[in-house]
């Protein structure tokens, strides 16, 4: 099994998730569920053939890690969704899965490109595969916020205020993850698990603006409006975390997360 | 009252933490954890310690002093804000937090309900368990460097001020192993390594990046190596970790772990009335 044959199954589970999608706003679960599962099969069987002929599992290229993306996306989407029956969850999943599948297939150099020992680690792919999910949560409980905040005309609803907060302890309980997997990878290849690096002081600082939103949740007394923009300026914070350090002086040449 | 703290008795000296100061300190903040608890009906301000209203704005302080620690630049010789981790405003805050943890996880072990607190003491205790001893057992952490050679074995270590420390294990490079991409970019550093402990063993093994190997309680880590002769580096600087404290901080990251599963799977359980 190579990447060439990628394409056959690529398709053949991006068309089955789209279905799953489509049956979703329709509320027709049942179709839902299987198109997904068996698109997640195709999918996986893909990843596994790869595995045995790699001889390996396939975690070591960004590209590889990509297909791990590809895969994670609409199986937390399903889970969601069976969860809470959010209509639009698979649609959004299957959109995210999409755009990872097509840079793996128009961007097929960089399958070969080389990693760094540094980062050859079973630990890259969770780490990185479960933050990105963190932040395509918190992000869709980003646009949820603006929306109530600035475009909705009528006040907003206990349900839509539910919603966000579901999607935000999803992306916290993500977030959190892969700050744990990040802090045991550390220990296996920095030699300390927590070491205050820009990154780690900056995820450290996401982690707990979202704690602040979720205790402040619970207040009985508490303004709903103040926690939506709580949400947003966590976000910003996000942002800095996942790329604004790369640009921010007192991280250069410190930190050992500064991608070039 | 940090502030105060910082100009009469200066920055928080860490390293005065060593085993036993850090034991009995982490004996005492537990019984004062207690105290306050037993206290919480007679002193006003001990029973608000216990409420997420206490929590909201500890938080919110302690994210603003985190914000300021990652706007600037940090170092171990830096002042004030330039080495918030010895900051006292810093420390106390997150110390508070520890307090106010403490609090709402005796309370609620004491009202304890299966289903409602088994994710709420996973995430909590398991924080609560990970930021106290990973802290007051930060002083006992030893990392030294060891640069081993072929054909003699080396039981000298360097720690972080370059003092020679002498260690219980003796380590020899076999042969130091870089591979290369067909780009010329590194693809793996490791040494093929013997090592001989004091306790008697002796044990042939490869220490890769990512891959340390773990003996007598010292994980040994690939640091460095010749960068002169590059794949011909006769020497290999080996990096020689001891955390005493590990396990407990393990127990504490796991426990959040499956808090965090917990938060996930369940998701908020909390029901308008």
């Amino acid at each position: 099994m190579t990447w060439d044959s990628f394409i056959y199954f690529a398709v053949a589970a991006v068309v089955l998730w789209a279905v799953g999608a489509w049956a979703a706003w329709r509320e027709k679960s049942q179709i839902a569920y299987s198109s997904t599962i068996v698109g997640l099969l195709i999918f996986f069987s893909f990843i596994l053939m790869m595995w045995i002929s790699l001889e390996r599992p396939p975690l070591r290229t960004m590209g590889e890690t990509r297909l791990w993306y590809s895969f994670f996306l609409p199986l937390a989407g399903i889970i969601v969704y069976s969860r809470w029956r959010y209509k639009w969850i698979l649609s959004f999943s299957t959109l995210l899965a999409l755009v990872f599948i097509c840079v793996n297939l128009f961007k097929p150099e960089i399958h070969s490109k080389t990693l760094m020992p540094a980062l050859q680690s079973p630990w890259f792919a969770p780490h990185v595969i479960v933050y990105m999910f963190a932040y395509a949560v918190l992000g869709a409980a980003a646009v949820m916020a603006l929306y109530l905040l600035f475009f909705k005309r009528s006040p907003a609803s206990d349900e839509e205020y539910d919603i966000t907060d579901n999607m935000v302890y999803v992306g916290l309980a993500f977030m959190t993850i892969g700050m744990l997997i990040g802090a045991l990878w550390a220990k296996e290849a920095w030699g300390h698990y927590w070491s205050w690096d820009p990154k780690e002081t900056w995820a450290a600082i996401t982690w707990l603006a979202y704690l602040v939103y979720v205790h402040y949740r619970q207040l009985p007394t508490h303004q709903p409006r103040l926690a939506l923009w709580v949400l947003l300026f966590s976000f910003v914070l996000l942002q800095m975390c996942w790329w604004g350090i790369n640009f921010l002086p007192s991280a250069q040449g410190s930190s050992v997360h500064v991608y070039n | 009252m940090g502030l105060m703290l910082q100009l009469s008795v200066g920055p928080v000296v860490w390293d005065a933490f060593r085993w036993p100061v850090n034991g009995v300190v982490l004996a005492g903040f537990l019984a004062m954890i207690a105290i306050v608890f037993l206290l919480r009906e007679r002193v006003y301000g001990f029973l608000f310690i216990g409420t997420n209203k206490a929590a909201i704005p500890a938080l919110v302080y302690a994210v603003g002093l985190t914000i300021i620690m990652g706007l600037t630049r940090q170092t171990e010789k830096g002042w004030w804000l330039n080495n918030m981790l010895s900051f006292w405003p810093f420390v106390l805050i997150y110390v508070y937090i520890a307090v106010i943890l403490g609090q709402i996880i005796i309370r609620r072990t004491l009202h304890f309900q299966w289903k409602r607190d088994i994710p709420f003491l996973l995430n909590h205790l398991g924080l609560f368990i990970a930021m106290t001893t990973a802290t007051l057992g930060n002083a006992d952490v030893q990392r030294l460097k060891m640069m081993t050679a072929k054909g003699e074995p080396e039981w000298r270590a360097l720690d972080s001020q370059s003092m020679i420390v002498e260690m219980p294990i003796a380590i020899e490079l076999k042969k130091f192993i870089m591979e290369t991409y067909d780009d010329g970019s590194p693809k793996r550093f490791a040494s093929d390594i013997q090592i001989l402990t004091q306790s008697g063993k002796n044990i042939e093994t490869t220490v890769d990046v990512n891959k340390p190997v773990e003996v007598d309680g010292w994980k040994i880590y690939q640091y460095g190596y010749d960068t002169q002769m590059g794949a011909k580096s006769s020497v290999s600087i080996l990096e020689l970790v001891s955390d005493p404290w590990l396990p407990l901080v393990y127990t504490g990251i796991y426990m959040m772990l499956a808090g965090a599963v917990c938060m996930f799977v369940f998701g908020n359980r909390r029901k308008r009335v």
